[in-house]
């Protein structure tokens, strides 16, 4: 299982460096603080306004976690190694998509006391749906994001050329995310835009297919 | 003109921009005197025929830079490589023709030069994409320039159905699902049509033969650099450029 070798020695190295953790867990505390002050001191609608900060909060920190993922292999010839080691193309992207998502949860699961303090929104009793949606989003946006990464490494102003690709593309999950996440909020169920699901499942799969198809030529421009 | 093509490409290219010309001639006469004057909106509604056919050669364009796209990762030939920068170039001016005419139109139809509505906010995301693309492919100096640019056009396509669909997969979309005219109008907008696919067909050939001569000035620098007494890296005239 190539993929969760590759997985494990990033997670591994993201924990080694407390102060990219650091950095990271900070950034996003300090965005979903500065939009709960821009929104407030009083809400005119908390849910909408609690998911929107949170996912904002997280795709834009989520950035510095995608740079962070391809700096390590640029770092002590990682890639040369990697690439010597015969393995298949998709399964390192697999395995650093996965690194990517765990390491995104994390970041979530911090954010999450936050905003829910902040706007004093969120029910334990709808936890296990917003879980669930949080897993749809962050497998997309790890999956388009780790593409994008890969494409914009060795560029000139990558982590600016990386959000310019990115956030553009990702609207559609975006959005998702944010509208699940504010029903949940706010009525504890999904029906009325339950269809977000399917976009972001496309999303999910559309962003793992372009992936599958065209990471080994990505590698191989990066080489 | 360019030394580089072959003489029937220079003859063909010619007759194909007298014709783009002509057309497009003919068409804007036909939207100003023979196109009826729509009785809501005056003449502000003769701006649909601009736009329209602007926005049906974007899709043309991005989807043929996809299509080269593929072909140049598929065959590693330079010159599907430069039918998709070309394309994509192309495309990203009429592109910009859409979103110019666009808020011309909705500041009488809708009293807004802009607003969240699903159309405008996909095609916004995807004319961004696109304009990176260009930033993106100007900053690479590496031989990955190709690759990248093609994985590029392949995965922006992917925004062109989301673009199609968005007026039908999203509630409370102000922008129409399709045209529907008849008569005169139907009559001048499938000629404007017409008209602006040929001129994107010259422009798009134009732009080409720049990537071609590209190409070729390439291909003899690195002849000569590699004959004997040629350009070496570290000789002295090389430290003094």
């Amino acid at each position: 299982m190539t993929f969760l070798t590759v997985a494990r020695k990033d997670l591994m190295l993201y924990v080694r460096d407390a102060r990219f953790l650091a950095t990271l867990g900070l950034f996003s505390a300090a965005l979903v603080l500065i939009l709960s002050v821009a929104f407030g001191p009083i809400f005119r609608d908390p849910p909408l306004e609690a998911a929107a900060t949170i996912w904002a909060a997280l795709f834009f920190a989520g950035v510095l976690g995608l740079s962070r993922s391809q700096d390590l292999e640029a770092e002590s010839g990682g890639s040369d190694a990697l690439r010597l080691t015969g393995a298949d193309p998709f399964a390192l992207y697999l395995g650093k998509t996965l690194a990517n998502i765990l390491l995104l949860s994390a970041v979530f699961l911090l954010l999450l006391p936050l905003t829910a303090v902040f706007f004093d929104v969120g029910s334990l009793k709808a936890l296990p749906a917003l879980l669930c949606v949080v897993g749809l989003a962050l497998v997309g946006y790890s999956a388009w994001g780790t593409l994008f990464a890969a494409l914009a490494r060795g560029l000139q102003a990558r982590e600016l050329l990386l959000s310019v690709l990115l956030f553009p593309s990702l609207v559609p999950l975006w959005i998702g995310a944010v509208k699940l996440t504010h029903a949940l909020w706010d009525g504890g169920t999904i029906e009325p835009v339950r269809d977000w699901i399917k976009v972001m499942a496309v999303m999910d799969i559309l962003g793992l297919a372009l992936a599958g198809w065209l990471f080994e030529s990505i590698q191989e421009a990066a080489e | 003109m360019n030394r580089n093509v072959p003489d029937w490409w220079r003859k063909g290219a010619t007759w194909l921009w007298r014709a783009a010309l002509v057309l497009v001639g003919i068409s804007l006469a036909m939207i100003a005197f023979r196109a009826p004057i729509e009785a809501v909106m005056g003449p502000v509604q003769k701006i649909v025929y601009i736009h329209v056919p602007s926005a049906i050669v974007t899709l043309l364009a991005f989807g043929i830079a996809f299509a080269a796209a593929i072909a140049y990762l598929a065959t590693k030939q330079w010159i599907w490589d430069a039918i998709s920068a070309a394309s994509c170039e192309v495309g990203l001016v009429f592109a910009t023709v859409v979103m110019i005419s666009g808020p011309l139109w909705a500041r009488s139809a809708w009293n807004t030069w802009w607003t969240w509505e699903p159309r405008l906010t996909t095609f916004f995301i995807l004319w961004i994409l696109y304009a990176a693309y260009q930033v993106i492919r100007a900053s690479i100096r590496s031989s990955s320039k190709r690759t990248i640019s093609a994985v590029m056009a392949i995965v922006f396509f992917v925004n062109l159905p989301i673009v199609w669909k968005s007026v039908e997969w999203w509630r409370g979309s102000l922008h129409p699902r399709s045209v529907t005219m008849t008569g005169e109008m139907r009559q001048v907008l499938l000629f404007s049509m017409m008209a602006w696919i040929v001129f994107f067909a010259a422009v798009l050939e134009r732009r080409l033969q720049l990537e071609w001569a590209r190409e070729a000035a390439a291909r003899e620098a690195a002849a000569r650099d590699a004959a004997p007494g040629g350009f070496q890296p570290g000789a002295p005239e090389a430290r003094r450029a």
